[in-house]
């Protein structure tokens, strides 16, 4: 055995979780088995050195992120994550009906509002919200889409099923992370890529840019599609910049645009331009002052009513936290059943509303064996992991809880999968989560095969969040072996055939050997010459 | 294109062009230092500070505390350093525009640039001069390469042309020596990487009045004052070319006053040339400043920033 | 009977320096809802801007609309012409408390029981919704709040601004029609029944001559939920009546303001507001 994975059965047998290579100590999963050949000859310094170029790669090219408003290069693993076909197509399939659902919920309760009628839902659980904006109401998106981009969050548990953990739609970020791991990923191992017949992740913008093309007003034929940035501050500005570049639409500030009778226009060297896509990754607080926060500078006034005219579409839409609040998730199964009347596809982690007294009281007494989350947290911020947790943490947990039950929700500690990832200078188990990506262009949801694995670095850790120590993994979904489309030959040549070959550059004229050797003699001769004085 | 990414352009193009002309001034300022042995250093040292506009410090002007001052003091943003970061900052908010290569050659100068620093003060400040040059030199290269000729780059290129302008002149401003002959001419065509061209031009020995033709008139030297000029007039007749075409005087501001301080340039003899040197310089920078004003106002269009306040209820 | 009523409500702002551009939206156009008919409605600004129209969440008519270019005044006018409710007498049927506080009740109507904003919780404020409660049945309990704030607060002028809450209001013992319908949600919703705040127009004689206009003002009140919505004015101890001109309805005048924006640059001062109302018959 290599010295790479020297320890790793022992750790990984500690961690009592499912890990995603090895089925047995030694013995790697099939999906695997040829990564494992290929990591298991290199020397940890080999691996290290290949680390370094990484860093320095993504450092120079500001891959990085803000954590205490120190900029650093996100941290990537060297070893991928593989997802076979089979089980990718489930969670294509679970996470299309997760967002078809979360659509329709969107839908419903910003309109009619049947599920609260039939109280599929209680009324104050979405009443209550502080993701409900009722500025929102109303505002319908000419195609139908809410939606746009969704973040669907699932972890692998103990038997080695999928669960969703989190749902995310408002605005998902890490997206620029899964096309920049994969380019880093290509250089540092190609090898890898040549044994491996990984689906591509780079036409992520290109699907971005034709959903948010078809989210735009009906009566524009060819709609003008912004990127909108808080600005260089943000700790996601990397990826608006890069969603921007790669969709070849301008990334705009709040201050760049003006709304004036609800028509949205960029300030431009040529003057005011139209803008009929706002692809905000503003939240929903800081967008327009009239509506939310007055103080808003990054924002931009009247942008709300000129959506809600028609005149401009705002993706995602304003309001979305409605649906992806923790405490909503744990209703989604039951949407499912109401408005596709289909069964879950990919199941949710046992959760407790704490809003139920029952539930509550139970939970109450079980604090230290449960995981509590704040509904309205995001980034792993506020969660107390209960078997962790001090006796003096859990007082104050408790305190919060029983002043604010909305506020927050309880579940059974996953162990969340775990990994092999370089740490110091082998291998060890660490666990991970999946982030997968989906983009609705209001007819078809494209889910990037893939997506964003995140890895809790410490070890033992379960917080997978960047700012809480992350980093994460390329994430390598195999394509199928009989798969045609993208086994196509370049310019469709039959197999086996050769390619014409061209004729070559022209080439200058050069001094002819005689010349060369009458220089040389000439030096000689110099020389010799010289030599007398 | 947007105003603010524009903005951003032709600063990542001034900015730039300072940091490297800033390089080669202070190379040349501390290569003459130690080559004239009959030099006052620290008045030499207060001098150039006045020629770059910064008031004399409290502290040494030697060419250490000079070569502080305008190369590694990050709060001014006319030293290299504070040139680069500037640099840096105004790419970071034009990254969807300007391309993958050009952003990852700033931003990798700026990573480096406390390493440099450290290697400046270890080896002398010439390591840290000859980084700055190659680095900016990489920088223009790849603009030049990689950026279509769109008005992204030609805010790019006004901006480093302007700049030049600026900046030759106060190269020229810091050599003005009593002596005509003296050494230190040939330093300033060094620094601006002139001296092989000169002398292919004149082919004869260095004198004050050929070097400051040469650095304000020739026209094909692509460092000259009347080059950049030409090359500032030729992008705002661009700029302002889709728009409103004049068929009388000219509406654009920019246009009007580079094209005055061109002709004027262009038609003066050699000898009223250095007669009027010292005056000539001064009104070289204050048309930088003018155009560059003028051209904010057209095209960036910055109003004051809008912050927004709840009307008292009523 | 029912009145029509013309109302001319003008209000606005004066700004220190001129103000380069403002979003503002108007909730000023009474509602058709519940009996009351708008015949007429127009809404102008000054400087004149392209207004824009829609419904809120709460069924309001908003008028949005946004003004570039310098200027240091903002006047918004609405002019309507309205077909009042008549006074309806306290209703029949009215469900008890124990049914009040049933589970579809409390649900369908969660927004009116939950404190709000302006209107929050407060323990002794609470107490005296139950004692109120326990001697009352809901029908009877709307009108004896009304009492209860009537004797707490007096009105006047100045004292209290739009953003006082009916907690600092009754602290104050002073206030205007707006602190004195918070004060009565607070305690409607402490006991359980849903309520709500209006904002409107009130006709100031009950026995007004037809076609003379006089001044009114722009007024607030309650509605509870008693198996139907009831109006009641406890700044004046009355069930609404013809005089009451509906504007808009929500959990508290946060969700109703008669004048809400934005504006870049300089500071703003009210410019108050005025009210004109004539009867038409």
């Amino acid at each position: 055995m290599a010295d790479l994975f020297e320890g790793y059965a022992a750790e990984a047998e500690a961690t009592a979780a499912w890990d995603e290579v090895f089925e047995a100590p030694d013995t790697p999963r099939g999906v695997y088995s040829s990564l494992y050949d290929a990591l298991q000859p290199l020397s940890s310094s080999d691996l290290a050195g290949r680390k370094a170029a990484l860093d320095r790669a993504f450092r120079d090219a500001g891959i990085t992120f803000n954590l205490f408003g120190e900029e650093r290069p996100f941290p990537l693993d060297l070893v991928p994550r593989l997802l076979d076909n089979p089980e990718w197509e489930i969670i294509e399939r679970g996470i299309t009906q997760r967002i078809r659902t979360l659509e329709a919920f969107l839908a419903d309760v910003y309109g009619r509002a049947e599920v609260l009628e039939d109280g599929i839902v209680p009324r104050r659980l979405v009443l209550s919200s502080a993701h409900f904006h009722r500025a929102a109401h109303g505002i319908d998106p000419p195609n139908g889409v809410r939606a746009h981009v969704s973040g669907i969050d699932l972890i692998r548990d103990e038997q080695g099923g999928f669960r969703v953990l989190e749902d995310n739609v408002r605005v998902p970020s890490g997206v620029s992370y899964v096309v920049e791991n994969r380019r880093a990923m290509t250089r540092v191992f190609p090898e890898l890529f040549a044994t491996h017949r990984v689906r591509p992740v780079a036409d992520y913008a290109a699907h971005l840019l034709y959903a948010l093309r078809a989210a735009g007003p009906p009566d524009v034929a060819d709609p003008t599609v912004v990127v909108l940035t808080p600005g260089v501050y943000n700790s996601a500005y990397f990826e608006h910049a890069l969603l921007a570049r790669q969709m070849g639409v301008e990334l705009v500030e709040g201050r760049d645009l003006t709304v004036r009778n609800n028509n949205v226009t960029m300030r431009t060297t040529e003057g005011d331009k139209p803008v009929h896509v706002v692809y905000r990754r503003i939240d929903d607080d800081w967008l327009d002052p009239l509506h939310f926060r007055p103080e808003s500078v990054v924002g931009c006034a009247g942008l709300l009513n000129a959506a809600r005219a028609g005149r401009v579409t705002i993706a995602n839409a304003v309001g979305n936290g409605v649906a992806d609040d923790k405490l909503m998730y744990t209703y989604v199964p039951d949407l499912i059943r109401y408005y596709l009347g289909e069964e879950p596809i990919l199941a949710n982690v046992d959760t407790y509303r704490l809003e139920e007294p029952d539930q509550r009281a139970h939970v109450l007494e079980r604090l230290d064996q449960l995981v509590l989350k704040p509904v309205d947290g995001s980034g792993g911020k506020g969660i107390v992991i209960g078997p962790q947790a001090s006796a003096a943490e859990l007082d104050a947990l408790r305190a919060k809880i029983e002043a604010d039950p909305r506020g927050w929700i309880a579940q059974r500690v996953v162990r969340l999968s775990t990994s092999p990832t370089l740490a110091d200078d082998r291998l060890g188990p660490r666990h991970v989560d999946l982030r997968p990506f989906a983009v609705n262009d209001g007819t078809k949801i494209w889910v990037l095969p893939g997506g964003l694995t995140r890895v809790a670095l410490p070890r033992g850790s379960l917080i997978v969040n960047s700012s809480q120590g992350g980093g994460s993994k390329d994430t390598w979904v195999l394509a199928p072996e009989a798969s045609t489309r993208e086994s196509v030959s370049i310019r469709n040549r039959p197999a086996g055939m050769s390619p014409p070959v061209a004729e070559g550059p022209d080439i200058g004229p050069s001094a002819s050997s005689d010349q060369q050797q009458q220089q040389q003699q000439q030096q000689r001769r110099q020389l010799v010459v010289v030599r007398p004085c | 294109m947007l105003s603010r990414v524009a903005e951003s352009l032709f600063w990542i193009g001034r900015y730039s062009e300072r940091a490297e002309h800033t390089a080669r001034i202070l190379d040349v300022h501390v290569q003459r230092v130690l080559e004239d042995p009959w030099l006052d250093e620290a008045s030499a040292g207060r001098e150039l500070l006045a020629v770059m506009g910064l008031p004399a410090p409290d502290g040494e002007t030697d060419s250490r505390g000079v070569t502080e001052l305008l190369a590694f003091d990050p709060d001014n943003p006319s030293s290299i350093t504070g040139a680069i970061c500037a640099a840096r900052e105004n790419a970071r908010g034009a990254r969807d525009v300007v391309s993958s290569e050009v952003w990852e050659c700033l931003n990798a100068t700026w990573n480096d640039l406390s390493h440099s620093e450290q290697l400046a003060r270890r080896l002398g400040p010439h390591v840290f001069f000859r980084t700055i040059r190659e680095r900016t030199a990489m920088l223009a290269g790849l603009v030049d390469a990689t950026l279509a000729r769109d008005d992204g780059w030609r805010f790019l290129v006004l901006g480093r042309s302007l700049e030049r302008v600026d900046m030759t002149g106060r190269l020229l401003s810091s050599s003005i020596s009593e002596d005509p002959a003296s050494q230190s001419w040939v330093s300033l065509l060094r620094s601006c990487g002139a001296h092989e061209a000169y002398l292919r031009t004149y082919r004869r020995a260095v004198d004050a009045s050929r070097v400051a033709e040469f650095l304000l008139l020739d026209r094909l030297f692509p460092r000259s004052v009347y080059w950049s000029l030409s090359m500032a007039e030729q992008i705002l007749a661009e700029l302002d070319g889709a728009r409103g075409r004049a068929r009388f005087t000219l509406d654009d501001k920019a246009r009007r006053i580079v094209g005055r301080t061109r002709t004027e340039l262009e038609f003066r003899s050699v000898d009223e040339l250095v007669d009027d040197m010292p005056d000539l310089l001064v009104s070289l920078q204050r048309t930088c400043s003018t155009v560059s004003e003028a051209v904010t106002t057209r095209y960036f269009a910055r109003d004051a920033p809008r912050s927004w306040a709840t009307e008292v209820p009523a | 009977m029912s009145w029509q009523v013309r109302v001319e409500h003008s209000t606005g702002y004066r700004y220190g320096n001129p103000v380069i551009s403002s979003y503002n939206e108007a909730r000023i156009v009474p509602q058709t809802a519940s009996g009351q008919v708008t015949l007429e409605a127009d809404v102008r600004t000054e400087p004149a801007a392209t207004t824009y129209r829609y419904w809120d969440y709460w069924g309001t008519q908003v008028t949005a609309f946004d003004i570039h270019g310098p200027h240091q005044e903002l006047i918004v006018t609405g002019r309507s012409v309205v077909q009042t409710a008549s006074g309806r007498g306290r209703p029949t049927n009215v469900p008890r408390w124990t049914a009040l506080a049933d589970e579809p009740v409390t649900d369908r109507f969660v927004e009116f029981i939950r404190p709000s904003h302006s209107a929050p919780d407060h323990p002794e404020l609470a107490d005296t919704a139950r004692e109120l409660a326990a001697r009352h049945t809901p029908d009877e309990f709307v009108p004896a709040v009304g009492d209860w704030v009537r004797e707490r607060l007096t009105y006047r002028h100045g004292t209290t601004g739009v953003h006082t809450s009916a907690v600092d209001a009754w602290k104050q013992g002073e206030g205007v029609c707006q602190d004195f319908a918070h004060l009565a949600l607070v305690l409607m919703r402490a006991a359980g029944l849903p309520a709500r705040y209006v904002s409107g127009y009130l006709h100031p004689s009950a026995d007004a001559a037809v076609g003379e206009t006089v001044v009114g003002q722009s007024h607030a009140w309650v509605e509870g939920w008693l198996g139907d919505w009831w109006g009641f004015d406890p700044t004046n101890g009355v069930a609404v009546g013809e005089q009451h001109v509906i504007v808009a309805r929500g959990r508290d005048y946060n969700d109703v303001p008669p004048l809400l924006g934005v504006y870049s640059g300089g500071s703003s001062t009210s410019l108050g507001v005025t009210v004109a109302v004539t009867r038409l018959g």
